[in-house]
């Protein structure tokens, strides 16, 4: 059964007769996979606030790739020059088509401070494509073991490739088995009857 | 299940662009380097690599439609887990694809609307009718069979944002099309009526799964922007030949016969007869096959298709429902980071 919404959907055409609402602003995800592997870009979303931005992240970055930890903050903060003292995550680039990666922290007084620095102790002669640094207090931090939806509650393997590999496998060794028995029983018939 | 970008731009556009710079960029592309969003690029290569990504990004969310319709009715928990995953994954290519189009320079509301108005366009393989379960089946296992070849090649461009989207789509289109054979296979080997179910559906998705990959290809294909800029790095016709040589063979040996059919303006089959020019070529290795109706695509691709009313009316419906949600979100402040 369709739910009665997709059954009666009005067949309008035209202008739309709601406004354009302001848009959401841009978040940045880090993840990472496992201990103690680097964090890395896994990408960014459009979030109207802190708390939906860390509910889409789990969802969309946190699920099918499973990760031990999530981070996420609003995308200004990573290029921003300004802040107080405190410490600064620093990512870098090395090169482009490469994600962004997390390569450890600084203690700064500002976001252009916390760049010099990152450059001194991070990247030094090393060419690299792009350098971003986030002060910690607006950076939000999620751990996988306490704080991630759904994980150890079901199996994932339905929405994955390698889950349907062994069921697959038999199912064309039955089937091409199964046509190799009947033609083996047409054969069969032919020559005794 | 996704889209071929087969998108166009002006080429007179390029020939604004500084000479000098124009050639740094191109002899960096052509050396296999790739664009980041703040690198210098031609004003047409950013208007070609935002409306494939929009187009890309608009495919998804349309492609859901026809499939959420199936979820409530799915005949098992697993296909249901598996279907609501795959739908999820869609829509989730599509809001990565978003983000993408959204850097090169045009707001995500202004996408929404432009697709739901009809001034962008979506895949037009989504304006076909999904009436059983085994369209469903097929879909997953043909279409984005034909995606996942598609976008491998897309995998490979030169712009870094889209490259990077493209590897992640990819590992989630490897499930919904495994999930698809797997559903394929579970028909051809069942009872006389889902053969009879799968084959009829087979009918209906074999045709566009080759016009998929989009027109056939013109003579200058690989001097024109999308393939000199390294955006598309396979022709149509090269990836619908090889879509072919992968699933012809495949299709047979599940049982499926590959026939050329008449639809109705429903998108229904009314008449199939197998494919008088289906034979493996000793000389080119290639499957022949008889190319899709491509009178009945473009007339499709214009609106004309069976479902082009009922998907945008779906899309607009849930669009205008949701206005006062997102009115009320954004009442909320952005400021502070939730540490909880």
């Amino acid at each position: 059964m369709l739910s009665k919404a997709r059954t009666n959907v009005p067949l309008v055409s035209g202008e739309l007769t709601t406004k354009e609402v302001g848009g959401f602003p841009v978040w940045e995800v880090f993840t990472q996979k496992k201990e103690p592997d680097a964090h890395l870009h896994a990408g960014s979303l459009s979030a109207p606030d802190a708390s939906f931005a860390q509910q889409f992240a789990r969802e969309h970055y946190g699920q099918d790739q499973e990760c031990t930890s999530l981070w996420v903050g609003l995308r200004e903060i990573f290029t921003c020059d300004t802040g107080g003292l405190e410490t600064y995550e620093v990512f870098v680039q090395w090169k482009a088509g490469d994600k962004h990666e997390h390569v450890g922290e600084v203690e700064a007084a500002s976001g252009a401070e916390a760049k010099i620095k990152g450059a001194e102790q991070f990247v030094g002669d090393k060419t690299n494509c792009s350098m971003w640094v986030a002060p910690i207090s607006k950076l939000t931090k999620i751990n996988s073991a306490t704080d991630m939806i759904w994980r150890e509650t079901t199996k994932q393997e339905y929405r994955l490739a390698k889950g349907y590999s062994r069921i697959v496998r038999q199912k064309w060794d039955a089937l091409r088995a199964k046509k190799a028995v009947d033609a083996y029983q047409e054969e069969d018939l032919k020559d005794t009857f | 299940m996704s889209a071929s970008a087969n998108v166009e731009v002006n080429i007179k556009d390029c020939e604004t662009a500084d000479p000098e710079k124009l050639a740094v960029f191109e002899k960096h592309i052509s050396d296999g380097g790739l664009i980041e969003p703040n690198d210098w690029m031609p004003e047409a290569y950013r208007t070609l690599m935002l409306r494939m990504a929009e187009h890309h990004a608009n495919s998804e969310i349309v492609g859901a439609l026809p499939e959420g319709e199936w979820i409530t009715r799915a005949p098992s928990l697993l296909r249901k887990l598996a279907l609501t995953a795959k739908v999820q994954d869609e829509v989730g290519h599509g809001q990565m694809l978003y983000e993408v189009a959204q850097d090169l320079g045009k707001s995500r509301n202004a996408m929404l609307r432009d697709l739901i108005t009809g001034v962008t366009k979506y895949h037009n393989c989504f304006n076909y009718p999904c009436p059983t379960w085994a369209d469903i089946c097929m879909i997953a296992w043909l279409i984005d069979g034909a995606a996942i070849l598609n976008q491998g090649t897309l995998a490979h461009g030169s712009f870094g944002p889209y490259i990077r989207t493209m590897r992640r789509i990819n590992m989630e289109e490897a499930f919904h099309f495994k999930h698809g054979e797997d559903m394929v296979l579970t028909l051809m080997s069942g009872t006389a009526k889902q053969k009879k179910m799968a084959q009829e559906a087979f009918d209906r998705w074999w045709d566009p799964s080759l016009a998929f990959f989009g027109p056939n290809d013109r003579p200058d294909e690989r001097e024109r922007p999308a393939m000199k800029w390294r955006m598309k790095t396979a022709t149509n016709d090269e990836l619908r030949q090889k879509f072919v040589n992968r699933f012809a063979p495949a299709a047979m040996a599940t049982g499926l016969v590959i026939n050329v059919c008449k639809k109705d303006e429903n998108g229904l089959v009314i008449s199939a007869t197998p494919d008088p020019k289906l034979k493996l070529n000793e000389e080119t290795g290639n499957w022949d096959f008889t190319q899709p109706d491509w009178d009945e695509f473009f007339k499709v691709i214009r609106g004309n298709g069976p479902c082009n009313k009922d998907r945008l009316a779906l899309r607009r419906f849930s669009y205008e429902q949701g206005e006062w949600v997102r009115r009320a979100i954004l009442d909320g402040s952005t400021e502070k980071p939730c540490n909880n």
